[in-house]
């Protein structure tokens, strides 16, 4: 199984940007989606993501990403919507008793805060698709001077997913060959069937951990100052870029 | 290159010494194999080796190290790294980085060694490890084998004189394992390094192995030329070291009276062995 936002090399023109550009990027992306009021400018947004992951080549990965988004967000959307008073009424949702009012306030709100939702939270997996850790390590503490020690734990964590759930996967098929059953749908009872993985779990990634300290003990780690081998720098696309989402962010203002 | 002199160690909340009285020799170039039951205190020998005991994982310490001239303890793990590579068991746990090239930077990095610096010893230890192409690959699509040689292509970067591997092949299918003992081979052959691997499979540290090193309950049991150690049939065996079957032949042929002579390290040697005892029979 693999992780859900892992790198995935292709070479396209958003994978080739500094990765300060798309960090850059999803700040436009928030930033504009919150300026807006309406649902079609943040559908625009939110449209222009999913063009950028497509030329990306990571569409595939993507959109069942945006669709369990948008599945999250509907549920939202139910829990508010019918709460809003002010606006003309559309129509209710149990038509003949009058109960669940739906006003056209209401369904812009909704559909506002739907939309803003997926579109800023979606640039966090097309930011990390198309951005190797190490780069982005390299900008964090190079650039944004974040601490070494808290951007190297930042991509441990996710260097270490597909290592867990390789983990994960050979846990469950030990506990299911002693009969074991772990295949229900109900989402309590699997709350209960996994506990006996997680205990494992813990127990084997704690000692990989140690495994790991040692061996970047043994390698120096954090044993003074840092070199880096990659060097990032911006290009001319990047300006371009950065010229763009600024013209995009000044535009609500202008219109 | 290595020189342990009366080592004892007791880990924190241990009744046990992990290690007692170590006394051990090895000089430059030298292929060292060490073998001997779990709990012999194989791997605690080898932390000792590359300061991360006592600098990281604590407890008693008593005697001296001397890696490469250098004091164990008075100097810190990061300056005997410039000594002393370190290789471990399990090829999982010891990647950190998510493509080949940024590993084998990693301890690069770490000693902040310059970025031209870096490019020029990626490119040596891909060279020297034999996986030059394997230098864009993601360490996620690696094999075993190929994982753990990334590992060692990692250890050699920083240029050490000397690399101790614990139990590098443990979690390796045969192929696997053969490719890490044949790059260890070209190491200790082309570049002089010495050599020190902790190793279960008794038939590879035979064919590798200029000098064994058998261990048990903390302590050297017996130490010396390959085929010397392997002559103490009867103490190998009560210590649960399995020898190699070509080992085993020899030494049964000899337990009937049927040979005399060294004992053989590989088939073609065993077939020596054998092919000479059946001519001596047919006379």
């Amino acid at each position: 199984m693999p992780a859900m936002v892992e790198y995935i090399q292709t070479d396209s023109f958003f994978h080739r940007l500094n990765p300060i550009t798309k960090i850059l990027w999803t700040f436009a992306v928030l930033i504009i989606s919150f300026l807006f009021n309406s649902p079609i400018p943040i559908l625009v947004i939110l449209l222009s993501n999913l063009l950028i992951a497509l030329a990306s080549g990571i569409i595939k990965q993507v959109l069942p990403m945006m669709k369990a988004l948008f599945i999250f967000s509907f549920i939202l959307i139910l829990c508010q919507i019918f709460f809003v008073d002010e606006g003309k009424t559309l129509f209710y949702a149990i038509p003949y008793f009058n109960i669940g009012k739906v006003t056209d306030a209401g369904l812009n709100m909704s559909l506002v805060m739907s939309f803003r939702m997926v579109a800023t939270v979606s640039t966090i997996p097309i930011l990390m698709m198309t951005t190797p850790m190490t780069d982005m390590v390299v900008v964090l503490v190079e650039k944004l001077k974040i601490p070494f020690k808290y951007a190297f734990m930042f991509i441990t964590a996710l260097r270490f997913i597909p290592t867990l759930m390789g983990e994960i996967e050979q846990i469950m098929q030990a506990q299911m060959s002693r009969g074991y059953n772990s295949d229900t749908r109900n989402p309590f009872k699997k709350m209960v069937i996994v506990i006996p993985l997680a205990i494992p779990l813990l127990v084997s990634s704690i000692k990989k951990t140690e495994k790991m300290a040692i061996s970047m003990e043994a390698r120096g780690f954090a044993s003074g100052p840092r070199s880096y081998f990659r060097k990032i720098v911006m290009g001319k696309a990047d300006y371009a870029a950065l010229v763009l989402l600024l013209t995009a962010i000044l535009s609500p203002a202008l219109l | 290159m290595i020189q342990i002199k009366g080592l004892s160690f007791l880990y924190n909340d241990s009744k046990e010494p992990a290690l007692n009285n170590i006394n051990l020799q090895i000089g430059e170039g030298e292929f060292v194999g060490i073998v001997g039951p779990t709990g012999a205190g194989k791997s605690t020998l080898a932390l000792c080796l590359n300061g991360v005991i006592p600098h990281f994982l604590h407890g008693e310490f008593y005697g001296e190290v001397k890696v490469d001239g250098k004091d164990t303890v008075e100097n810190d793990c990061a300056r005997i790294a410039y000594s002393v590579g370190s290789v471990f068991q399990d090829p999982e746990a010891q990647i950190v980085s998510t493509r080949v090239e940024d590993e084998i930077a990693f301890g690069l990095e770490n000693l902040n060694i310059p970025r031209i610096e870096i490019a020029a010893r990626i490119k040596e230890s891909l060279e020297m490890t034999g996986i030059s192409d394997l230098r864009d690959y993601s360490t996620t699509q690696l094999s075993g084998g190929q994982k753990q040689r990334v590992a060692i292509a990692s250890a050699i970067a920083l240029r050490p004189k000397i690399l101790v591997l614990d139990e590098p092949t443990s979690e390796l299918d045969p192929k696997g394992s053969l490719d890490i003992f044949n790059t260890l081979q070209k190491l200790n052959k082309e570049y002089s390094i010495t050599i020190v691997v902790i190793e279960q499979k008794i038939q590879l540290l035979t064919e590798y192995c200029s000098r064994l090193v058998v261990m048990e309950k903390g302590s050297v049991l017996l130490d010396g030329p390959t085929r010397n150690v392997l002559a103490n049939q009867e103490i190998l065996q009560k210590i649960g070291v399995n020898s190699s079957p070509v080992t085993r032949l020899a030494y049964m042929l000899k337990k009937e009276g049927l040979y005399q002579g060294e004992f053989p390290i590989n088939v073609e040697e065993a077939y020596l062995v054998v092919s000479k005892v059946l001519s001596e029979k047919r006379r």
